[in-house]
């Protein structure tokens, strides 16, 4: 009987337990992981694959343009994929454009065009290795409003941006040659942590029938995924797993290529701290269920 | 364990763990560290607007420009941008409406007609079950799930008669869609906020303390 009473205590008090118990158990269950990782290798779920089969199977003359639509908040998330995709990009030997729809992404940008480019630099033979400002990408940088931006690239980018983020004159340089409108984008990736991939259908799309895809934050995937199930998108990463399985592909496309670099991917690093607090929430989700039906079956 | 050098990463990770020190309850230095942040956006939203908005869009075109037609109509233009200031004085804050009549304007003209297209043209045609679905019996699955999804989902929104006869089964399957949508939903959210704890770890255990490598 004792037993009995003292078990419906511990329901009772599970329900009732200070929150911020929670909190340094999943603090915990996040940086253990992350101090002694165990090796997970999330494989590429068809939206991810899409992607990357479609920017790596587009034409050379085409470029890659990823629109940074997002800000230091949700870097997290965002930045592996824009890391990833650039690093694909200059594998595949493609020319990239940049620009950043949000503020604060700016800084986001120039970091990783330069963290990418001196790691291929670093191990060019050749000149045509390497990676060079104005000639294999640009950094156009921020403009607004991003009605005009959006419309205003489907007739002349350099008009969009006059000078780049870096202050050179966008015309004068030579990439800005072959890259005039969409109608030399092969494909363009919005990350976002807001609504702009909807915008670049809405305006860019729809008026200049160019190719979209998105890397969003795992929090808006799920109000996404209709317009990859309408062809809207050519494909999709969704959160900080999205990213990681888009660095193993890349990993993988490099490695056949010869190209076994082993560069840091920091989507793919996360993902046992990911799964060791996914398995602890789903812990906290079944233990609270049966607290709560115990102490329900108590009180009637 | 290989300790920053910089300082820039250690007032990082000072700020960072001024803002989690919130989880244990509101004090001084959570304070400080919000407080800092939003001064810190609206500083640099303010500067970038000025030398990439207002200076090569308006101030250099207005004084070097040599057509006048062309000066007087940015003035104009910055004239009218400038009325939204007139919010903070009462006796003329109606005058507030003329730029913001004129934004809402343009955006709807610019947005609206695309939107319909995107938005509801498009979608609904990604809902028709085609011959092309019929060809594999996975694509056809889906195709009549996402089918039978909307329209039960949309019954369940239509508040036009009440919820009796077939209609009543048909939202009722709505609301299962609704249900597991809710779930997808709120499954991605828990993985986003773990994420973005995962990225400050990341900050703090290898940029700063050094023990990731």
């Amino acid at each position: 009987m004792r037993t009995k009473g003292s078990a419906r205590d511990f329901w009772a008090r599970l329900q009732s337990i200070d929150r911020r118990w929670i909190y340094l158990v999943v603090w915990l269950v996040v940086m253990v992981p992350l101090i002694f990782p165990f090796r997970i290798r999330p494989k590429a779920t068809p939206p991810v694959e899409k992607l990357f089969e479609f920017i790596d199977a587009m034409p050379q003359e085409k470029a890659l343009v990823l629109s940074i639509d997002y800000g230091p908040d949700t870097q997290a998330e965002l930045q592996p994929m824009l890391v990833a995709l650039l690093r694909h990009a200059f594998a595949t030997h493609h020319k990239v454009g940049v620009l950043a729809m949000v503020l604060t992404g700016l800084g986001l940008g120039e970091n990783a065009l330069s963290q990418v480019a001196s790691e291929f630099n670093a191990r060019a033979a050749t000149h045509d290795d390497s990676i060079v400002n104005g000639e294999d990408y640009v950094f156009w940088g921020w403009n607004t409003p991003y009605i005009t931006v959006m419309l205003g690239m489907g007739e002349n980018i350099s008009k969009v941006f006059p000078v780049d983020y870096y202050g050179a004159k966008t015309e004068s340089l030579p990439l800005m040659r072959h890259l005039k409108n969409y109608a030399d984008v092969g494909i363009l990736v919005s990350l976002a942590s807001s609504s702009f991939p909807q915008a670049w259908i809405n305006l860019a799309q729809t008026q200049f029938g160019v190719k979209l895809g998105c890397g969003v934050t795992a929090v808006s995937a799920a109000d996404f995924y209709p317009y990859l199930n309408s062809g809207q998108f050519s494909g999709m990463l969704g959160g900080m797993k999205g990213a990681a399985e888009y660095e193993q592909l890349v990993e993988e496309g490099m490695a056949k290529a010869g190209e076994n670099w082993r560069l840091r991917a920091r989507g793919t690093e996360a993902m046992s701290s990911q799964t060791a607090a996914h398995l602890a929430i789903i812990l906290f989700i079944i233990i609270g269920n049966i607290a709560f039906f115990a102490n329900r079956r108590r009180k009637l | 364990m290989n300790l920053a050098t910089d300082p820039w990463v250690w007032l990082a990770a000072i700020l960072t763990l001024a803002i989690f020190s919130f989880l244990y309850r509101e004090n001084p230095f959570y304070r400080f560290a919000e407080h800092l942040y939003v001064g810190l956006a609206n500083g640099y939203a303010i500067t970038i607007y000025w030398h990439q908005v207002l200076v090569p869009s308006l101030f250099t075109p207005v004084a070097r420009n040599p057509n006048i037609a062309t000066k007087v109509w940015l003035i104009a233009i910055g004239i009218i941008g400038a009325l939204y200031f007139t919010r903070f004085i009462p006796r003329v804050s109606w005058l507030v409406r003329i730029p913001i009549a004129i934004v809402l304007g343009y955006w709807s003209g610019a947005s609206l007609p695309r939107a319909v297209d995107a938005e509801i043209i498009q979608q609904l045609r990604a809902t028709v079950v085609t011959r092309a679905h019929l060809a594999h019996w996975d694509t056809a699955l889906w195709a009549i799930l996402i089918l039978i999804g909307v329209v039960a989902t949309i019954s369940y929104f239509f508040f036009s008669a009440e919820r009796k006869g077939a209609l009543k089964p048909i939202s009722y399957v709505g609301i299962i869609f609704i249900m597991v949508g809710f779930g997808a939903s709120f499954g991605y959210t828990v993985m986003a906020r773990i994420s973005l704890f995962i990225g400050r770890l990341q900050f703090l255990l290898g940029d700063w303390l050094g023990l990731i490598k």
